[in-house]
């Protein structure tokens, strides 16, 4: 018996010997590229798979290892990933202080400005969209080094059921006071004017950004720049309070969807899908789901009187980065070459074949067949872009102003809290975070 | 008289102990004294921590949203321990007398929801109170009741008592099935007994059948309190501690601060402070709550 083990064994490892013989010439060229992304819907992760497999196909030797996690997934685990040294080369990560910042601090992530010269990234996207992606050496958000370049554009409108206008003889507004006007017009033929869920979610904060940024012209964005990437400035603004005030008046006179404070905010998009709401402001994240209503179309808050270039709330999805995982010059370029497929023309044409809405424009000889609602925000992509009008989400500005606004919005639709209050509170929290980067 | 080496002395059998051992400190012991040297520091998850001393502590207490935390945690308890208590109790008392075939199927009805993970229930519940499509606002509607029907999740008064309702609606079987088997101890002859004195059924359920009964209560609100205090997921499913912190726990809170805003120290006190209030409601639960003729004393 014991001779048939010990023969067993000396066979196994003479396999063993020949398999690792066999596999090294192989294993000298082959590169294997850990990629981590956000990408967990069934459309997107197809999309994922054929880049890849592209990628792949296009540098022999290669092979990515490819893991999807969620939004939330990965805000918990890539910090901690990278910091004990066996995360990803390439990721995806959030911008503004609490992630990208944060990593940066650490020394986490490395800098991408020689691929965007080298691959001329800035030649695709604004230099307002990538100001998102900065981070200086003393930690200042929106200059310096660049960390990172996204694939998907993001914009916060105003999308609107023509059927339902159609239906309350309301026009699709052309300026701010036409839209505010038409909204009682739909109210008195017992059509909700607005789509509204609060429960989970932040439709709500959709809603107050896209109403008080849509307030300040292209030309004077600044002042939005400097309080969005912490350089100072107050949330106590007269254009503040008047939005809060007006989202205010719409929730408690009865012009958002009835139950809105206990529906989430995905359930009152199907809500609005099912024609339910004539009009929801929300992003373009949502066309996915929205391209299966032909009613619903997609257009910008319309511009307030005196202002010629509204801003729009909006920026892009969770940038690709180069981690401190990739170790030596080869991984760092071959890093760099992957992002550089990831927001080519080539993946933006197959990302809107999907329906998703590309950062990167689409190349002018691209075969795409674009769902209209597609069509829309590409177009509207292009203008806001040209006009140097692409807003911020405000939650950016300090670590904790989501959890702020989360904790003080229910109070403000609710009618217990003064408009007032509630641009203070979203300042206060401004100005302690300003007080402790000090 | 030695039979087998494990009859040796205490001694020599400890390294039996040893992979128990390893497993619980290496999963249970080392994060509780992490944990509690992490609350004397200020760690964001990635620098290297920077000792604070008593600083996580002293903000703590100073912290209002922290009481907001305690304060809903102490109306949940109602719905966690006190509810299905009594409701478990009288349910025992009026199935006990049932033959056994109907109580069999009685006692599994009631305890089904106890067989369910929290978080799915939290996320059926969430759909039955949904204002727009769930069932519960549909049927208060259909009966001319729409007064009544309220966005319950995101009405800064109903929103504790109707995630509340969703855990006594999980505990109460539990409940009914411990206390039945409590009074499977009980001496048939003292229902008898009291049943030829002339007592009523309300008379032996507050003489007998409850007085005997302390052990399990005990039993019970050990178990259910330490459950309300470590309430999360049923919370985080439906509200995620909202609307406005209407429905904010302890280890929501501790969650926030560790993984939404990695203030991991800070974090790791909310936990500490919660344990420790796990530890004194238990001890009182256990010195408190005894039979008459156990003394509180001792």
């Amino acid at each position: 018996m014991l001779k048939t083990i010990s023969r067993l064994a000396s066979v196994s490892a003479i396999g063993l010997l020949a398999a690792v013989g066999a596999a090294l010439p192989t294993s000298a060229h082959a590169q294997s590229l850990p990629v981590w992304d956000d990408y967990t819907f069934e459309g997107q992760i197809a999309v994922m798979q054929q880049l890849n497999k592209e990628f792949e196909a296009a540098h022999p030797g290669v092979t990515i290892t490819r893991t999807a996690r969620t939004f939330d997934d990965m805000k918990l685990t890539l910090k901690l990933a990278v910091s004990a040294g066996n995360g990803p080369v390439v990721t995806k990560v959030n911008q503004g202080a609490g992630d990208m910042g944060a990593m940066v601090k650490e020394g986490l992530l490395l800098p991408v400005d020689p691929y965007i010269s080298q691959y001329g990234w800035d030649k695709r996207q604004s230099d307002s969209v990538l100001a998102r992606d900065r981070w200086s050496d003393s930690g200042q958000f929106g200059e310096g080094k660049t960390y990172g370049i996204s694939g998907l554009g993001e914009m916060v409108g105003l999308f609107y059921n023509k059927k339902l206008l159609d239906q309350a003889g309301v026009p699709v507004p052309k300026s701010f006071d036409e839209f505010v006007a038409g909204l009682d017009t739909l109210k008195a033929k017992g059509i909700p004017p607005f789509m509204m869920g609060t429960a989970k979610q932040h439709l709500a904060l959709h809603m107050i950004a896209a109403i008080s940024q849509a307030h300040i012209d292209a030309s004077q964005r600044k002042t939005l720049d400097d309080l969005i990437y912490g350089r100072g400035g107050t949330w106590k603004t007269e254009g503040n309070v008047e939005s809060a005030k007006l989202v205010q008046h719409w929730a408690k006179d009865g012009y958002f969807f009835p139950g809105y404070q206990g529906i989430g905010g995905d359930d009152a998009v199907q809500l609005y899908i099912s024609g339910q709401g004539a009009y929801l402001i929300s992003g373009t994240w949502y066309f996915g789901d929205m391209q299966h209503n032909p009613d619903i179309h997609f257009m910008p808050i319309p511009a307030p009187k005196g202002i010629s270039k509204p801003m729009l709330v909006g920026g892009v999805d969770l940038a690709w980065a180069i981690t401190s995982q990739a170790k030596d010059k080869a991984s760092q370029d071959l890093a760099g070459a992957y992002i550089d497929y990831m927001v080519s023309e080539k993946a933006a044409a197959e990302w809107a074949a999907a329906g998703y809405f590309p950062a990167t424009p689409l190349p002018a000889d691209a075969n795409v067949k674009l769902t209209p609602l597609l069509a829309e925000g590409i177009a509207m992509w292009k203008t806001i872009n040209a006009n140097d009008a692409l807003g911020h989400y405000p939650d950016w500005a300090s670590p904790t102003l989501l959890k702020t606004i989360d904790d003080n919005s229910p109070h403000l639709l609710a009618g217990d809290q003064t408009p007032e209050a509630f641009v203070d509170a979203l300042d206060a929290d401004y100005q302690a975070y300003l007080k402790s980067k000090k | 008289m030695h039979r087998t080496k494990l009859d040796g002395p205490v001694r020599g059998n400890l390294v039996y102990v040893l992979p128990g051992l390893i497993v619980y400190a290496a999963f249970v012991f080392i994060p509780i004294l992490s944990a509690i040297g992490l609350s004397f520091a200020d760690w964001n998850g990635l620098a290297r921590p920077i000792w604070v001393g008593l600083d996580n502590y002293a903000k703590l207490f100073a912290d209002e949203r922290f009481y907001v935390a305690l304060r809903n945690n102490a109306v949940l308890m109602l719905f966690y321990c006190l509810v299905p208590l009594s409701v478990g109790l009288i349910l025992a008392a009026a199935v006990w007398n049932l033959k056994q075939r109907e109580q069999l199927a009685l006692r599994t009805f009631f305890f089904m929801p106890y067989i369910m993970p929290t978080a799915v229930l939290g996320i059926i519940w969430a759909w039955l109170y949904n204002p727009a499509f769930g069932p519960i606002d549909q049927v208060l509607r259909a009966i001319g009741l729409g007064q009544f029907a309220l966005p319950w999740l995101g009405d800064f008064t109903f929103v504790l008592p109707a995630v509340g309702i969703v855990a006594s609606w999980y505990f109460f079987g539990f409940c009914m099935v411990i206390f039945l088997t409590g009074m499977q101890r009980i001496d048939p002859a003292m229902f008898d007994a009291a049943r030829i004195d002339g007592a009523g059924p309300a008379q032996v359920f507050a003489k007998i059948t409850a007085p005997l009964l302390i052990p399990e209560i005990r039993v019970v609100l050990l178990l259910t309190v330490i459950a309300s205090i470590k309430s999360f997921d049923l919370i985080f499913t439906m509200t995620r501690g909202g609307p406005a912190n209407a429905t904010l726990v302890p280890n929501i809170y501790m969650y926030q601060l560790g993984f939404d805003l990695s203030r991991f120290g800070y974090a790791a006190a909310v936990a500490i402070v919660g344990a420790v209030l796990i530890f004194i409601v238990n001890y009182a639960i256990h010195r408190f709550v005894r039979a008459a003729d156990e003394g509180a004393g001792a």
